[in-house]
């Protein structure tokens, strides 16, 4: 046995798993950091962007080319659900009634991918191109699995760079600190949110795209993944672009890690680590306080 | 702005109460129908994590019901199903359970996907003057530990799929296993069973895996099986769980480096996975292979009923439960459920798995064990799979009262 | 004095409910109000003190799971295990809503959710005291104290439940009109004044906590002994947002359509949406009235005025 090949292999088995939750984290924190909403649907957009990935390669023949259309198409789902339902709430002083709207829109959304897609599970093939095996260090590993890490990191990098250097992505941090003077500069504040919005919900879906494989599509699919989701971005401080990478790192580990040695309490770690996370640091990582 | 609030909260509150009368109603006016037609009440899983099992038994029992319609019914009288959705949750099938028992006045009851779903049921059964006959719940204490005279296990049960399996093993040429089971009633009683089987025929078993129920990332436990020297991988997962495990351990080329044994083998998992599900070998619930005239009837009504589906293990269990229950009415002369109990008690049964026996002791059904390969065959458009061995049904079934086997 | 008759108009309606409905409604009603209970208990965190808990299933998982067990193991009559039960909660609540206050705002609910979760995960862990993902079955109703049997039989405890539901309604009520009640309102609006004024909020904050989980605590507790068994998945996901609608209304919404059609989540969720849309008040204002009526008071504008009155 190869001691050292297998803690590489465990290593990259968190960082791949990082790599989707990462995805999905990210749309979350952003879409909280702009709006300070709560998105209740984001694993049902999640679970979308897989059915509407794996249709995309029905009647294409290209995983590739689902990579692109998948959150293209969902996120301009979500855009339209930005414009036509959201925006009548943003008056309101009251934050519960996204809560309450987002999820009632993860209601009716599961139920029609129940209608168009069905009940049965659907397998979303990989293409034959990433479906080699590595062997590092006498360990096998998926080339698929490479191939997420490699996409995840591409992703860090240009969001991060995006927000950093780009004059769009300084209208989005700004909109996050104080969206009133940023309006009152004259940009159109909800032309902003919007796109943030549909670019949130573009992530979440590319996630879902990504996890067919190991999954397969299945209806409900995105019922645990949301709330792993939402621990990472409390963890990594909510708004906090850089702590939804920090805090996918952390719980892929905490789970992968868990679930090999501490097979028993698998379930109880991702929460344990929050719970110590928030104790030390009541707002995330790297958050503030709400 | 008080007084607009109070006022809603008012009217929800006498809308609370009006809405509880117009629950009442549709009963009252239900209740005066005649009790005509054999009722059997199937509360099953329409929405959530077992959906496609539910919508199995629904399709089955609705070919059953145009299959006896066409015959004059049962006992000259018509069969009636009642379908309600619990969701997978023990809380809400008693609940749909009652409805079915109070309202509709089911006194059969079947189709139950969760074993602990038919685990909460069966302490409630005398309360409700019903029998529950098992299409497919697993668990071993069903007809031990928690054992009730009113209720009966048509199909094989965990203990018997591992039983199967460990015998075939026995001459296999894979000496070390290692077990990974789903963490819920049905995978720990099927780990279990196959850890003692396992030991009898004197091979090893290096350790038992359990993932949480719905686990989405299976590489920890694949590095696991690499890490152990496993030969043989015994496998007890079910529906998204399972199809999430074998697409895994693909992409890891794992089951080049070790066999998989599978507790029950799924034709929803086999279409899903392709060519990928090709080689895998388990214990089959239903074999749809099975050369007797019973079988070959049942697929022939099936797959002209349903085109281009291949009946999968709980439509071939259900359709046997359905098949034995019949039986049992038509001997006792009723529908009454202690009759039907009575009667069914060491009745002997042909159907599509073969002979079965219902033995009186614990209400299991002995049936025999079949072992299955995955292989493409040319009759079909989806690889099948196909009987290697069969073991007779004495020595598929566990001691009485039991999960484990004496012999 | 309006809202007594009203308050005694729907008791006295549902005194009588059992006797104009057939059995199996019974056990529909019995459920409504045990969820009304529940959704009351998290409608004084969330509607009158505005703490959002998204953990509060673990209130109802530790009262259901402790008269389980003391009913299974010690079989003490059956009011006395469900206080027992209750007992536990809140014993269990204490340290739970001392760390959670630590944090305000969303940080407060995830912290709650990780001891939901937590108290999930620990259901699986501890298997053989509670059975894992089987639950516990074949819980008792014992009989006593005093021989009293009432309570054995479904109507008995339909006017069980009531008396719980009532009772814990009329003390939710006083709590919120007393001095107590006024403070914790004051913190609702203006915790920083509340300070200001004196008060250690955080321990208003704990009782607070502590007090819902006693109420969910003994809503668990009922069902528990009701369904005759506990199982891990009434603390799953699904229950979060179930009580933040409106206990009564929502189960009995998601029962009949689920009997109308398959489609029922697709209409429950569109009447969601339009309810949020058009009749905010509507579903808000059944979260956030429950306790706010002071009817007497006449021209009184907002719960401005009230903590002002109360300081």
């Amino acid at each position: 046995m190869n001691f050292l090949g297998f803690i590489l292999a465990q290593c990259l088995s968190a960082l791949s798993q990082a790599a989707i939750l990462f995805f999905i984290a990210c749309g979350l924190t952003l879409i909280f950091g702009i709006m300070r909403i709560v998105n209740f649907a984001h694993g049902v957009i999640f679970m979308l962007g897989a059915y509407v990935g794996y249709t995309t390669v029905a009647v294409t023949g290209s995983f590739l080319l689902s990579l692109i259309v998948a959150p293209i198409v969902v996120g301009a789902v979500g855009m339209a659900f930005e414009r036509i339902f959201l925006r009548y709430l943003y008056g309101r002083r009251d934050g519960g009634a996204y809560l309450l709207l987002t999820f009632g829109l993860a209601v009716v959304l599961s139920e029609l991918i129940r209608i168009i897609w069905g009940a049965q599970p659907l397998s979303a093939g990989i293409p034959d191109s990433l479906r080699g095996i590595v062997v590092i260090l006498d360990q096998p590993f998926p080339l698929y699995r490479l191939f997420l890490i490699a996409l995840g990191i591409a992703a860090a990098v240009t969001i991060w760079q995006f927000l950093e250097r780009t004059r769009a992505g300084l209208l989005i941090r700004a909109v996050s600190q104080n969206s009133e003077m940023v309006q009152a500069l004259g940009t159109d504040v909800d032309l902003v949110r919007t796109g943030v919005f549909g670019f949130g919900c573009a992530m979440a879906a590319l996630g879902g795209v990504l996890a067919a494989p190991l999954v397969t599509a299945f209806l409900g699919m995105g019922t645990t993944v949301v709330i792993d989701a939402f621990v990472i971005v409390i963890i990594g401080g909510m708004g906090s672009f850089l702590g939804s990478l920090i805090g996918s790192i952390l719980v892929a580990f905490v789970q992968v890690l868990g679930a090999y040695y501490f097979q028993d309490l698998a379930l109880a770690f991702m929460y344990f680590l929050m719970l110590t996370v928030l104790v030390i640091r009541p707002g995330g990582l790297l958050g503030k306080e709400d | 702005m008080m007084t607009r609030q109070t006022v809603t909260r008012r009217r929800i509150l006498k809308g609370a109460v009006a809405a509880s009368a117009l629950a009442a109603a549709p009963a009252i006016m239900r209740q005066s129908t005649a009790a005509i037609p054999i009722k059997i009440g199937i509360p099953t899983v329409i929405t959530g994590g077992y959906a496609l099992l539910g919508s199995q038994v629904i399709r089955t029992c609705k070919l059953v019901k145009k299959m006896t319609d066409a015959k004059g019914g049962v006992l000259g009288q018509p069969v009636e199903f009642f379908y309600q959705d619990t969701q997978g949750d023990p809380a809400t099938c008693v609940r749909k359970c009652q409805e079915l028992v109070e309202r509709d006045n089911c006194r059969i009851l079947s189709g139950v996907i969760v074993s602990s779903e038919a685990a909460a049921m069966l302490p409630k059964l005398e309360e409700w003057n019903a029998i529950f006959i098992s299409h497919g719940n697993g668990d071993g204490r069903l007809t031990a530990e928690l054992f009730v005279p009113r209720f009966f296990r048509a199909n094989t049960s965990a203990p018997m799929g591992a039983r199967a399996l460990a015998l075939y093993l026995k001459d296999a040429p894979e000496k070390k296993f290692i077990a990974i089971a789903s963490d819920a009633a049905w995978g720990r009683s099927s780990n279990a069973a196959f850890e003692e089987q396992i030991k009898k025929v004197g091979k090893d078993l290096i350790d038992k895996i359990y993932a949480p129920v719905a686990n989405k990332d299976y590489s920890p436990y694949i590095t696991k099986i690499l890490q152990s020297g496993a030969q043989g991988c015994y496998v007890a997962l079910q529906g998204d769980e399972a199809r999430a495990f074998y697409s895994q351990a693909t992409q890891y080329g794992l089951a080049q480096r070790v066999q998989f044994f599978t507790e029950i083998v799924a034709q929803a998992d086999i279409k899903v996975l392709g060519k990928d599900a090709i080689g895998l070998m388990g214990s089959s619930r239903y074999p749809l292979t099975y050369d007797i005239p019973q079988n070959k009837a049942f697929r022939e009504a099936f797959m002209s009923e349903y085109k281009n589906e291949i009946p999968d293990w709980s439509d071939g269990e259900m359709y046997q439960a359905l098949m034995i229950l019949f039986a049992a009415i038509e001997k006792a002369g009723s529908p009454e459920p202690m009759k039907i109990v009575t009667a069914m008690e060491d009745l002997e049964v042909t159907s599509v798995k073969g002979p079965i026996l219902m033995r009186k002791c614990d209400h299991q059904g002995e049936n025999q064990g079949f072992v299955v390969k995955v292989a493409k065959n040319d009759k079909y458009a989806e690889p099948i799979a196909e009987i290697v061995k069969i073991y007779p049904r004495e020595v598929n079934t566990p001691d009485c009262r039991s999960a484990s086997y004496s012999k | 004095m309006n809202w007594k008759v009203n308050f005694g108009v729907t008791a006295g309606v549902c005194v009588l409910l059992p006797f104009m409905v057939p059995q199996y409604s019974l056990t529909v009603l019995i459920e409504a109000l045990i969820f009304g209970l529940f959704a009351m208990s998290l409608d004084l965190l969330v509607g009158y003190c505005r703490l959002y808990s998204f953990g509060h299933a673990a209130a109802y998982g530790l009262g259901a799971y402790s008269t389980a067990l003391i009913l299974t193991q010690l079989q003490p009559p059956l009011p006395i295990g469900i206080v027992l039960a209750v007992l536990v909660t809140i014993l269990a609540a204490i340290p739970i809503a001392w760390i959670c206050t630590r944090s305000t705002g969303v940080s407060f609910a995830m912290l709650t959710l990780a001891f939901a979760q937590l108290g999930y995960a620990m259901l699986f862990r501890f298997r053989d005291v509670t059975g894992g993902s089987d639950g516990i079955v074949g819980i008792p109703r014992p009989s006593g104290p005093l021989g009293i049997t009432w309570f054995q039989g479904k109507t008995g405890y339909y006017y069980l439940v009531l008396g719980c539901l009532l009772g814990s309604y009329l003390l939710c009520c006083a709590i919120v009109r007393s001095p107590f009640g006024a403070v914790l309102a004051g913190i609702r609006e203006n915790e920083a004044k509340t300070i200001a004024l004196g008060y250690n909020t955080r321990v208003y904050k704990i009782a607070t906590v502590v007090l819902a989980y006693g109420f969910g605590g003994l809503a668990g507790a009922l069902y528990a002994a009701f369904a005759g068994f506990a199982s891990p998945e009434l603390g799953g996901a699904g229950t979060l947002i179930g009580p933040i609608l409106g206990g009564v209304f929502f189960v009995f919404l998601e029962h009949e359509l689920s009997q109308v059609t398959d489609l029922w989540p697709l209409i429950f969720g569109s009447i969601f949406i339009a309810f949020v849309m058009f009749a905010p008040e509507g579903i808000w204002g059944i979260l956030t009235s429950r306790f706010n009526a002071k009817p007497e008071v006449p021209n009184s504008a907002s719960g401005k005025e009230t903590s002002d009155a109360a300081a």
